[in-house]
């Protein structure tokens, strides 16, 4: 049996009185594309952005390649966030700098990857995602489509073990979700280990290798793609699957 | 260096417990080696509140402003017979004597009557003039006044500060007394109507009706001592050495007669020369100077209140550790402490109070008064900078396993400083304007150097007129090009 990348223990996640993730526990190996799905609110954003401690857990623990995240000090969770690539709904690029400094800050501040290299590698990744003639570009003369390939190609930068996808398609307009879904189609071909909440249900028939169905704070079902919306088991999903699908 | 330490907390604690409390502290702490220091120097620094003439007042000489009259060819005399070079600083009269007490200038001639009460707090020399007091009114109203008598309902104008005064509070009854800094401004009150006379020294009254054929002078019949009426140099308390040494120039003087006989007839011809070409073109240089200070101390003020800013800011954001929190408490306070505190006091603070630690001139002094002033106000402009970037920028950067120091510095902080960059301008602007607070320590910033266009050329508005379309001309101009660099800015 392989060894989980990320392992989640009874994670629970509290704002206030508002008790969002009540008790998590589910693992993610290496090389797999995770799909979470679920209703609005029901926590999944706030799920992701505990596995890179974006968010830290009111109680659990979370186990990014066997190191209690939870555990360690601020300078450790930044090494290990590096190996966490995230892509977020609103691409979240830096917009006073060009799409090659975005891609390229991070290397040389993070990883002090000379001027040259990072360069070099920003136009490899941009090649990577189309968009190699918009390297100088400032984000705001981006589509959405663009945008977030780029956010993509900056996560890439880092050389990451995982990438987080948090809804990266809810705010773009419909003719733009296809040219970002083949990226991610692409990265996951190559082997990528994938956690994405979308509900782009063709994506995840097509790539999951498992769908999390997240309602209410628990991860109601963990099944294949197939099963999971030919069969759902829990009332929660038929409901939540009728209402999408309609 | 100890002695230092003790003056400033002295200093410290008289200024929450009152003034009059400084004055006896940091004069008995001086010890009299006051004449070999002034000679050692080289030389007498004279501090003088130049809008008195013919006492002190300033004139334009081949094109340059300087000071004169009868009490700076006194001052002269006595740095010659002392063998020291005079250097004379302008200031405004109510902040001659503290001057005097925090080493400022070492010598004060102003027109100023050795009165008891000043006694206490400085030495005077013997007097060197004896004069009296008239009341200038307008020409108009000759027949209606006669004496001090003749106010009841009406109001007498003096300096504040000055004998006259209080000399006028006390002699009168019915009679409103209005202080102002300036005589210039007392004489423009009287020609607008706004108070009926104007209490001074008889030599001045003179050079202003002789100036001005709208004004005439009365006698004041006010029941005086001699030494009400006498003008002597003042010197820190207990410099007894320097007094004695001053004292046989001021006896000279007394027993040849000198003021009457050539003093007061040469300030009488920079009255004449003076007054000749009143035209405000005229004065362009002295506006000038104003201009170039003005833009120098607003100029350095943004420059250093935005690196103060910078660090406020980080430390009042400052999370974590008890050193952390240390520092944002203390970075809080001093913020509010700024913010609560008027402007004016914070310059003196800074002329008066540090000056007793490291002798700073009044440029630099106000230049770092009011950088300490802006970083205040810059720091909360540049947090609400902060605080307007979007989240989502910091937790990018956070993912992407940035610390969160590199955050603030290569992704948060650069967004930050184009956010503020509108009420950066303003603050340029308003300090711009502001930081006329400074002619209070003499600096000769716009209105520093309108007053002496005034007193100089005894009109009272134009001046005023002249430097309010400059001061709008420069707030104007800077903002057009604020605007400007703004738009190039958001189109990058
Ligand atoms: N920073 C926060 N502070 C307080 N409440 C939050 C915060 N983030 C999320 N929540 C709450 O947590 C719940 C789940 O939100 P979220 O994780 O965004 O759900 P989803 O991504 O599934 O739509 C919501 O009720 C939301 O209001
Ligand atoms: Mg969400």
């Amino acid at each position: 049996m392989t060894k989980p990348i990320i392992e989640v223990k009874n994670l629970a996640k509290s704002f206030g009185d508002n008790q969002v993730l009540k008790d998590i526990t589910e693992q993610v190996n290496p090389g797999q594309v995770i799909v979470v799905i679920g209703p609005s609110g029901g926590g999944k954003s706030t799920f992701l952005r505990c596995l890179n401690l974006l968010e830290h857990p009111t109680s659990g623990e979370v186990d990014f390649a066997g190191e209690n995240l939870t555990t360690l000090d601020d300078k450790r969770v930044n090494e290990l966030r590096e190996q966490m690539g995230m892509v977020f709904q609103g691409f979240n690029l830096f917009p006073n700098m060009t799409v090659l400094e975005n891609i390229k800050l991070a290397p040389m501040k993070v990883k002090h990857v000379d001027d040259a290299a990072a360069t070099k590698q920003a136009h490899e990744l941009l090649k990577q995602v189309n968009l190699d003639d918009h390297a100088d570009a400032f984000p705001t003369s981006l589509s959405g489509g663009q945008a977030q390939r780029v956010a993509i190609a900056r996560a890439l930068a880092m050389d990451p073990q995982v990438m987080l996808f948090d809804e990266p398609t809810s705010a773009l307009d419909p003719e733009m979700v296809g040219e970002v879904l083949n990226v991610m189609q692409e990265l996951a071909k190559q082997g990528m280990t994938m956690v994405v909440v979308t509900h782009e249900m063709g994506f995840a028939k097509s790539v999951a290798d498992r769908v999390w169905f997240m309602a209410d704070g628990y991860v109601q079902e963990n099944n294949t793609p197939d099963e999971f919306f030919s069969n759902p088991q829990t009332d929660r999903a038929k409901d939540f699957l009728s209402k999408i699908l309609m | 260096m100890k002695k230092r330490l003790v003056l400033f907390l002295a200093l410290m604690l008289t200024l929450v417990m009152g003034v009059s409390t400084l004055t006896t502290t940091t004069a008995s702490a001086a010890s009299d080696n006051s004449l070999a220091k002034v000679q050692k120097k080289g030389t007498l620094v004279m501090g003088t509140s130049p809008d008195y003439p013919p006492y002190e007042f300033q004139a334009t000489v081949h094109g340059k402003t300087k000071i004169v009259g009868m009490d700076v060819a006194v001052g002269q005399k006595i740095a010659k017979d002392l063998g020291v070079k005079l250097v004379v600083k302008s200031m405004s009269f109510d902040s001659l004597l503290v001057a005097l007490q925090t080493g400022k200038v070492d010598m004060v001639i102003s027109g100023m009557n050795p009165t008891p009460a000043r006694r206490k707090n400085v030495s005077f020399t013997h007097t060197y003039y004896q004069g009296g007091y008239s009341i200038v009114i307008n020409k108009s109203d000759k027949g209606i006044y006669k004496d001090k008598d003749s106010f009841v309902g009406k109001t007498i104008g003096a300096q504040t500060g000055s004998t006259m005064y209080n000399e006028s509070k006390k002699q009168t009854s019915g009679t409103t007394v209005k202080g102002m800094t300036s005589v210039s401004d007392l004489i423009l009150a009287l020609q607008s109507h706004k108070i009926q006379g104007v209490a001074m020294e008889k030599p001045s009254a003179q050079a202003y009706v002789a100036n001005n054929k709208e004004l005439a002078a009365i006698p004041s019949n006010f029941d005086l001592s001699a030494s009400d009426t006498s003008a002597a140099a003042a010197f820190a308390k207990g410099s007894t050495s320097l007094v004695q040494a001053a004292n046989k120039s001021v006896d000279q003087i007394k027993r040849q007669n000198l003021v009457n006989k050539t003093y007061l007839p040469a300030a009488g011809k920079y009255l004449k020369t003076n007054t000749v070409n009143t035209s405000m073109l005229h004065y362009w240089k002295a506006f000038l100077t104003g201009v170039e200070y003005t833009l120098i101390i607003t100029v350095c003020s943004v420059f250093f209140g935005f690196i103060l800013g910078v660090l406020l800011s980080l430390a009042r954001m400052a999370r974590g550790g008890v050193f952390k929190t240390a520092l944002r408490w203390l970075a809080t306070a001093y913020v509010e402490f700024i913010r609560g505190t008027p402007m004016m006091v914070q310059v003196m603070f800074v002329y008066f109070g540090l000056g007793l630690i490291v002798n700073l001139p009044a440029l630099a002094s106000g230049i770092i008064a009011i950088s300490l002033n802006s970083g205040a106000y810059i720091a909360e402009y540049i947090r609400g900078g902060i605080n307007s970037v979007d989240d989502g920028q910091t937790e990018a950067a956070r993912s992407l396993g940035m610390s969160s120091g590199t955050t603030m510095r290569y992704v948060v902080l650069p967004q930050a400083l184009k956010n503020i960059w509108p009420s950066l301008g303003n603050e340029f602007i308003t300090l711009i304007k502001d930081s006329s607070i400074v002619s209070i320590i003499g600096v000769s910033e716009l209105i520093f150097q309108s007053n002496i266009v005034r007193s100089d050329t005894y009109r009272g508005v134009a001046p005023i007129a002249v430097i309010m379309v400059i001061y709008f001309v420069l707030t104007f101009t800077a903002s057009r090009l604020l605007n400007y660099f703004e738009r190039k800015m958001q189109h990058d």
